[in-house]
């Protein structure tokens, strides 16, 4: 089939696109809006990138895991293990623009300052709202990318000029499970015969992920809501509160959740991965048993390779990172979470497939969820 | 054409046969609006107007023309209206109002239909219009008739006092033949004042006198020499042709060589008909075969003529499944149905060659500014949540319903439509129906018809844009001046409208952008889809053709650079050629890459900027370069016999 037949009919219509970018900043046919990922014009190709790095394209998970991670770090429930850590920024200036402990942008600035990384591929949103991708350079300029964005930018576009370009040849990736798992897919290298320099990919940093929203939908919700241009801050507490929380001009907003769940991109609903098992190094807000605001202002980080121990090693050497114990029970909490977005993502599966048997996209990786 | 010499041969196109006829007829007036086959007729007549003093003008739409032909009649001016099939129908209105009240110096519409569509939208038949509106209809075949009937068809008209049409088909206008000229008037005929008690007025009491003229026109065509017949007296098997049909019986009569047996009855005047000569060559038949062009209107009128004589006749035709219900006649499908009339096997035919042609598509010419309009009109459609509706019109952009324009559209009526059905949807995104409106025209229909729609559509605040597609001409029938170029008909310079104040002084919202310009084109365009109401896009660039024409040489060489070119790999997929789709963008099989075509291009450059790799590349033509180099080739390719 055609790459953007492929695509058009096998993910978009079926409402499974992520909007993560990742057929994007190739060539000339494919584009986002607001969210929505564009087809301009038909190639007539019968293989392409697109079709190849699309997360939502069938991908046998198992062997992908198997080339990057070794066989017995994976665990089946959240993916490639090599320890779980509480920890956040060291720098208050850093936390204070964070969304939970601004861990991501203290290892950035971190790798980007020791040469580990020569470029990042970031993305940057105002309040949560309009995200764009970009690319960095400097330390200097992480900071703006702080804070989680609620609509879905295409940030792998960015990362794919960015790769073509060859300028940069250690280029950090940050990005939420289906972009992680696009990034992988691209390593893999599927097309040998045009690779897109996908060696000059550096580390990989997950984001925790539940869903993202509607791009059209968030905006309309938040003018309803708020002042758009005023909301500096977004953030979900846990699931008691049934909130969405806006920080406008320094006072909280809360919206019923109720509003909010209709607009989750359709394509989230099919999502298996919540902690970014593909990745370096995973990092989440950190949820207590104590209740959410002990540790309000951590992240909790999955180490999942060496290249990502080695970093949260530098980090603990220089002080960026500061370290809390990990609090009891945590990873099984982490780990029933984890079932918990796979087992949903597998039932709305078998219901858009209308088959037990046919788990679309994820069909390839069958063992891993036949239990669920 | 304007020679005073009478019995000289001339070799002649159908459509200067008709010029030359119109001389000779004395005319004082000629309007017409372009449509092919017929636009070179008023081209020649407003270059040899002033010689011959009458006045010609490119009109602004049919009905304008049609109109101040009826004027000039009322002053006893010999009045000539030229149009297409689609222009007539345009008319409609005026033609019958005018059919009632009749006309005092002579009037004839020289109306050309285009069978098989060959540059039209539709192959719809004139004829039919003489029937409706009770109008004498004449055919030509040849050449020397076409220029015959034009003084014939004044005389006629002057002396009923009725409009006459004279039918023309494609083949007619563009075939050439030997003419024998006629004499030229010695000096016009002075017009009449118009007096208090003339009248040119269609009231419902006209109606009686005008079928009156019908019948005195029938008895002047028992008699006309335009008809003629060959073949035995009382024939079993009888073919009748008006038309281009006329020449393709006859050829293909020798072909089966049966001549003697079969009759042949040729119709210069098809309405209304000669019944009495028809019938004195019908009576004996057991078989009659029409040949005519487009619709079966001769078969039906002769059909229904044996019907009421209770003549037991069979007829085969074009609703008899002798000949192809559509699409125009020729030598082959008429040598067929004769053959299948007279019982004979088809002759042999050789091929002419064993050369395939390649297919080629229409598409829009190298550099031209639609192209890229389109281009970005089908990204701007891509990228709306619920994809767009694009309402097209005619022009050259009609074929922007094809690869040339990213099969633009969803509905195409006729000229001048596009508004108009934009307005009926663009008012019913007010009531639930969640889609952009697009629709576009040029500039000369944008004068044609567009602005009672522009009106209509403004007025009523419709949800939708209109692109106009400013390219300085009128592009499709052969860049012939209108209001908004400056020039007439005659060469007369003229103060040119401006189209940006008519849509200002209109009210709509107007925005004028570069199509070539892609990035800010397709942002202003984008722009203005998301503003509610009536808006204006001018996609402002000349017409490629005409800036060609205006210049001697390329300002700029484009080339491709193929080792930077993706060819047909992930990334690129013959983008410029296959995508893009411009002529001059085509593609090297030796090398799988792309490459540019020197001759076709015409150097606007914009494939350079849409290549995703940079491949192509814009460099100033050196003027040491031009020096060595004729113009329009290039080092690379072969130098033309002149060179």
């Amino acid at each position: 089939m055609l790459s953007t037949i492929a695509l058009d009919t096998q993910v978009l219509r079926p409402g499974l696109c992520t909007g993560c970018g990742a057929c994007q900043g190739l060539c000339p046919y494919w584009g986002s809006v607001n969210g929505r990922t564009v087809c301009f014009f038909d190639c007539e190709r019968a293989d392409g990138r697109c079709q190849r790095f699309c997360p939502r394209m069938p991908t046998d998970l198992d062997a992908l895991r198997k080339t990057f991670f070794p066989a017995e770090t994976i665990l089946p429930e959240i993916g490639p293990f090599l320890g779980l850590y509480l920890t956040r920024a060291a720098d208050p200036s850093i936390r204070a623009g964070a969304q939970h402990g601004g861990s991501v942008t203290a290892l950035l600035e971190l790798a980007l300052k020791e040469g580990l990384l020569d470029a990042a591929v970031l993305t940057r949103s105002q309040g949560g709202l309009n995200p764009e991708g970009v690319l960095v350079t400097g330390a200097e300029e992480v900071r703006a990318c702080s804070g989680s964005s609620f609509q879905v930018p295409p940030t792998l576009a960015v990362l794919n000029r960015a790769l073509k370009e060859d300028r940069y040849h250690r280029i950090g990736v940050v990005g939420t499970p289906c972009k992680t798992l696009a990034v992988y897919k691209m390593k893999a290298n599927p097309l040998p015969e045009n690779d897109n320099h996908a060696g000059n990919i550096g580390l990989v940093l997950g984001l925790f992920c539940g869903w993202g929203l509607d791009w059209d939908g968030l905006k309309a919700l938040t003018s309803r809501h708020a002042a758009p241009e005023r909301v500096s801050h977004m953030d979900i507490p846990p699931s008691k509160y049934h909130s969405l929380e806006l920080r406008e001009g320094g006072e909280t907003v809360s919206v019923n959740l109720d509003e909010v769940t209709p607009l989750v991109r359709s394509g989230c609903r099919y999502c298996a991965d919540m902690t970014a098992e593909f990745a370096d190094l995973s990092v989440g807000g950190a949820r207590s048993a104590d209740g959410w605001d002990v540790d309000k202002g951590w992240n909790q980080i999955i180490v999942r390779s060496e290249k990502g121990r080695q970093l949260l090693d530098l980090a603990r050497e220089k002080g960026v990172l500061e370290f809390k114990d990990a609090m009891e029970g945590g990873l099984e909490k982490l780990k029933k979470a984890s079932l918990g977005k796979k087992r949903t993502a597998v039932k709305n599966l078998r219901e858009h497939t209308g088959s037990e048997e046919d788990l679309g996209y994820l069909n390839p990786s069958r063992p891993l969820f036949e239990e669920l | 054409m304007t020679a005073n010499a009478p019995g000289q041969v001339c070799l002649m196109q159908g459509n200067e046969a008709i010029v030359r006829g119109a001389v000779e007829a004395g005319i004082h007036f000629a309007a017409s609006y372009p449509g092919s086959p017929s636009s070179q007729i008023l081209g020649m007549l407003g270059k040899i107007a002033r010689e011959r003093n009458f006045y010609a003008e490119w009109s602004t739409n049919e009905v304008c023309a049609l109109q101040a032909c009826c004027g000039a009649s009322l002053a006893g001016a010999r009045a000539l209206c030229v149009v297409k099939q689609n222009g007539l129908l345009c008319t409609a209105d005026a033609l019958h109002c005018a059919a009632q009240h009749g006309v005092k110096g002579g009037l004839v519409i020289v109306s050309s239909d285009d069978p098989s569509a060959h540059s039209s939208t539709n192959e719809f038949d004139s004829r039919w219009q003489a029937l409706s509106a009770g109008i004498p209809l004449l055919e030509p075949t040849t050449m020397q008739e076409a220029k015959d009937m034009i003084p014939y068809a004044f005389e006629l008209s002057e002396a009923v006092g009725q409009i006459v049409l004279v039918r023309l088909t494609t083949r007619v206008c563009h075939g050439r033949g030997n003419v024998a000229l006629g004499a030229l008037p010695e000096k016009p005929r002075a017009l009449e004042r118009v007096k208090e008690w003339d009248r040119m007025v269609c009231v419902c009491y006209m109606h009686g006198p005008a079928l009156q003229k019908l019948e005195e026109l029938r008895q002047r065509f028992e008699v006309s020499p335009f008809n003629h017949y060959d073949g035995p007296e009382a024939p079993r098997r009888l073919v009748i042709a008006g038309g281009t049909g006329c020449l393709y019986g006859q050829e293909a009569l020798r072909r089966l060589n049966a001549g003697a047996e079969t009759g042949f009855l040729a119709l210069g005047t098809l309405w209304p008909l000669p019944e009495a000569y028809i019938l004195k060559h019908l009576r004996a038949a057991e078989e009659v075969l029409i040949l005519e062009e487009v619709d079966p209107f001769l078969e039906q009128a002769i059909q229904a003529l044996a019907g009421r004589e209770g003549l037991r006749v069979r007829f085969l035709g074009r609703s008899g499944g002798a000949l192809p219900r559509i699409g125009e006649l020729d030598p082959d499908n008429v040598t067929a149905a004769i053959a299948r009339l007279i019982g004979a096997s088809l002759p042999e035919k050789r091929p002419a060659g064993e050369l395939e042609l390649p297919v080629r598509e229409m598409s829009f010419c190298a550099g031209c500014p639609h192209r890229a309009t389109f281009y970005l009109l089908k990204r701007a459609m891509r990228q709306e949540k619920h994809p767009g509706v694009v309402v097209g019109d005619i022009g050259c952009y009609f074929m922007a319903g094809q690869s040339a324009g990213q099969y633009a559209y969803q509905v195409c009526n006729c000229m001048g439509s596009g508004v108009n059905v934009a307005e009926g949807l663009g008012q019913l995104t007010n009531y639930g129906l969640d889609q952009k409106v697009v629709t576009m025209c040029g500039d000369s229909t944008f004068f044609h018809t567009i602005l009672p729609g522009l009106v209509n559509a403004t007025y009523h605040n419709a949800n939708m844009l209109l692109i106009v597609l400013d390219n300085s001409a009128t592009a499709m029938t052969g860049f012939q001046p209108h209001p908004g170029t400056g020039l007439t008909a005659m060469g007369e310079a003229v103060k040119p409208m401006d189209i940006p104040k008519i849509l200002d002084a209109v009210g709509c919202k107007v925005e004028v952008a570069d199509p070539f310009d892609v990035v800010e084109a397709e942002k202003t365009l984008r722009r203005l889809l998301d503003q509610p109401g009536m808006n204006v896009l001018i996609m402002r660039q000349p017409c490629a053709t005409l800036k060609a024409k205006e210049r001697s040489r390329k300002p700029v060489r484009v080339y491709v650079d193929q080792s930077v070119c993706l060819g047909d790999g992930c990334g690129c997929d013959k983008y410029c050629s296959r995508v893009w789709g411009c002529p001059g963008n085509t593609w090297d099989f030796r090398n799988n890459k792309a490459q540019i075509d020197p001759v076709t291009c015409v150097g606007c450059g914009v494939c350079a900027k849409l290549c995703p790799s940079g491949a192509i590349r814009v460099e100033e033509e050196s003027e040491e370069r031009n020096r060595c180099v004729p113009a329009g080739a290039d080092l690379t390719t072969k130098g033309g016999e002149e060179a």
